[in-house]
């Protein structure tokens, strides 16, 4: 074991001294992760959704109603008389306590600008719904009070109300840069192990050091899994240093960290394999190059590392399936939008087992010392 | 006498029907260097390659150290290899090289950084060791190449060709650096075309062709073979066959090697060297060269192989 390692770790060392490693590792994906999350960002920032209250109300229930709508997420505004221009417009009448009190019916006038923000408005409407239900609630409970303020004040504020969505994916679409981010470097990892990792093997071979490294007691086997740590190691150092960098700067959150580890780790060894297939397979360094370039960029489009794979359509997402991206990235998705736990992605781990046994069959197959 | 520390014995070796080995054996003792000479095709790599346990199916056998090489791996870990390739890391420097390949071997980093450090004073590259391998001449990466095979201490040291394509005075010092090893008990199998090069560092020489081995010995002895003769070496225009034509009616001379315009004879007496040049202009044979030398490595070369060494 301590020979793999050993081996792992020169692969790895070779790829970190290249000159421009923190270009390819850092910088460019960076300018990705700046250019995907920035036409995602609308979705990804909760903005504030701003409410005007006009409360013309000359009782008690006018400044209740109004804490009951108040929510971190909504911005208030109270006003005395309608404002020329507004987003949202909700107007209590002179008398909504009067007509409470006396339980009469009544209408509220609510206004929405007709361009803002739907999403922000729908918010603001499930708040002024929850808001009418609590009373209603409250004052029910409280109905043998003659005075609502003064008696049974602990009932007050002991209804909470939640509204769930029935149909949580068609609103909850993966977007901002809790996408951009895994799918940047679910490609990146593909492009980095990819292109260094074949490069070296290819070097390797044609430069006499896989026969040199063979002159030691180390076996063929050990050579091959020294070969793959170093590739495993290769993705698992693009993924840390995006990772991070995505915590610090993009407060990125991968949901359950263990497990978008283990999509990282079953991901990386898939293309590990990979990389040595296409170092043993390809003489020249153009045409690994390319080569890599082209499969990640292709792999990462059909795995929905660039859009939410869940916006395309039926067919395209089927076609997808054939990329080893697309089931890190289904996996990404499921722990990070939908609180999904580890029976939920078993699947995917499974097809990215399957991936890297494939990759390691003809990887070994085509494994080759010398020219 | 010292005990051997290898002994090959009838080895076999074919590519289809291309026999790279035949029944090739010999043996080295202990501080011992030894020339193996050939032209190219010889089966002086396909030899290399089955000592470094990376060419298999052939038949025979190879003791290192009293015990069956391919069946002890870790015997491995006793024995050096300096490939005719550049084999290392070009874009990390010496010291990181020697550190790689020596982790390869049960060794403590500690004496790892000791021996690397030792090492690259040996092979005058201290100054230079933390600097990356791309700058260095051919000469520096054949010195650094000869570092590596020796980073795990072998007894045994096996180098294919290690001054092709340097400079003479890199030659020098790699020569010294392979003279030293001899005299720190380390035993060196050393292939070259040069044969200045076996004539002044190895102990004992063995000539070998299309897999076969021809002659063994030092070279004394086989100088001896030739005999106290002068050799002449002829240049002219004439073919291969009229000289096999010619060569019949040669009593005075022995034939050593025939070439297309070249001719080398063994004399015991060169005062019959005008009755030959008569013959020859009576054939009408137009000479342009005619050298007369002392027998030499050359000479036992062309001797027992029929051609140059640079052929």
């Amino acid at each position: 074991m301590k020979r793999i390692i050993h081996i792992a770790l020169i692969d790895l060392k070779i790829m970190v001294s290249d000159k421009i490693f923190f270009f390819w590792t850092l910088i460019f994906p960076l300018i990705f992760i700046f250019i995907f999350g920035n036409i995602y960002k609308d979705d990804n920032v909760k903005a504030k959704a701003e409410l005007v209250i006009v409360n013309k109300d000359v009782g008690k229930f006018g400044k209740y109603f109004e804490k009951k709508i108040e929510s971190p997420d909504i911005l208030i505004k109270s006003l005395k008389k309608e404002p020329v221009d507004y987003n949202r417009l909700l107007i209590l009448p002179k008398d909504f306590s009067e007509k409470i009190k006396s339980r009469k019916p009544q209408q509220l006038l609510f206004k929405k600008n007709s361009n803002a923000n739907v999403k922000a408005a729908t918010q603001i409407e499930i708040k002024i719904i929850q808001g009418i239900t609590k009373t209603i609630t409250e004052l029910l409970i409280n109905s043998k009070s003659d005075d609502f303020f003064d008696n049974k004040i602990d009932f007050k504020d002991i209804i909470n109300i939640k509204t769930i969505n029935l149909n949580e994916n068609s609103i909850k679409m993966p977007s901002g840069f809790d996408h951009v981010i895994p799918g940047i470097l679910v490609q990146f990892i593909m492009m980095m192990v990819l292109v260094y990792g074949g490069i070296v093997v290819m070097m390797d071979r044609q430069m006499g050091r896989l026969t040199r490294i063979l002159f030691s007691s180390t076996s063929i086997p050990e050579l091959w899994a020294g070969k793959f740590l170093g590739r495993l190691l290769m993705g698992l150092l693009q993924a840390f240093i995006l990772v991070f960098i995505g915590i610090l700067f993009f407060n990125l959150n991968l949901g359950n960290n263990i497990l978008a580890f283990l999509i990282i780790l079953f991901f990386s060894m898939a293309i590990a394999s990979l990389s040595i297939l296409f170092g043993s397979v390809f003489r020249k360094e153009d045409l690994i190059v390319g080569m890599s370039v082209m499969s990640a960029n292709i792999f990462a489009a059909l795995g929905g590392c660039w859009w939410p794979i869940e916006f395309v359509p039926q067919t395209f997402k089927t076609i997808g399936m054939i990329s080893p991206a697309y089931w890190a990235m289904d996996g990404f998705h499921k722990i990070i939008f939908f609180n999904k736990s580890l029976s939920d992605i078993t699947l995917n781990i499974i097809v990215l087992l399957i991936y890297t046994l494939i990759f390691t069959i003809l990887s070994i197959k085509f494994f080759k010392i010398k020219e | 006498m010292e005990k051997n520390i290898l002994e090959i014995k009838n080895i076999t070796k074919n590519y289809g029907d291309l026999r790279a080995l035949d029944d090739f054996g010999f043996s080295i003792n202990r501080g011992e260097i030894i020339g193996l000479l050939g032209p190219n095709g010889a089966g002086k790599t396909s030899l290399i390659s089955i000592l470094s346990g990376t060419l298999k199916d052939f038949s025979g056998s190879v003791s290192f150290l009293g015990e069956d090489l391919f069946k002890n791996r870790k015997l491995k870990n006793n024995m050096g290899i300096v490939p005719q390739d550049m084999a290392f890391y070009d874009d990390l420097n010496a010291i990181d090289n020697l550190m790689f390949w020596g982790g390869l071997y049960d060794i403590s980093k500690k004496k790892l950084k000791e021996r690397a450090i030792d090492l690259l004073k040996i092979v005058q590259l201290n100054d230079r060791a933390k600097e990356p391998i791309k700058n260095f001449s051919g000469g520096m990466k054949r010195r650094l190449n000869i570092a590596i095979g020796l980073i795990h201490e072998p007894e045994l040291i096996l180098l294919d060709e290690p001054t092709v394509g340097i400079d003479v005075q890199a030659k020098v010092s790699i020569l010294e650096i392979i003279k030293d090893l001899g005299k720190n008990g380390i035993s060196v199998i050393f292939t070259t075309h040069q044969l200045s090069e076996v004539e002044e560092i190895c102990s004992r020489i063995i000539i070998m062709d299309k897999g076969k081995k021809l002659v063994e010995g030092t070279l004394k002895e086989l100088i001896d073979i030739v005999g106290e003769k002068e050799i002449v070496e002829i240049k002219g225009e004439f073919s291969i066959k009229s000289m096999n034509d010619l060569k019949k009616n040669i009593e005075f001379a022995e034939v050593i090697a025939i070439k297309e315009n070249y001719i080398s004879l063994s004399f015991k007496n060169t005062d019959k060297i005008p009755d030959m040049m008569e013959m020859f202009f009576k054939n009408k044979i137009k000479v342009s060269d005619l050298k007369i030398k002392s027998p030499n490595l050359e000479t036992v070369f062309l001797k027992f192989t029929g051609r140059s060494i640079r052929d």
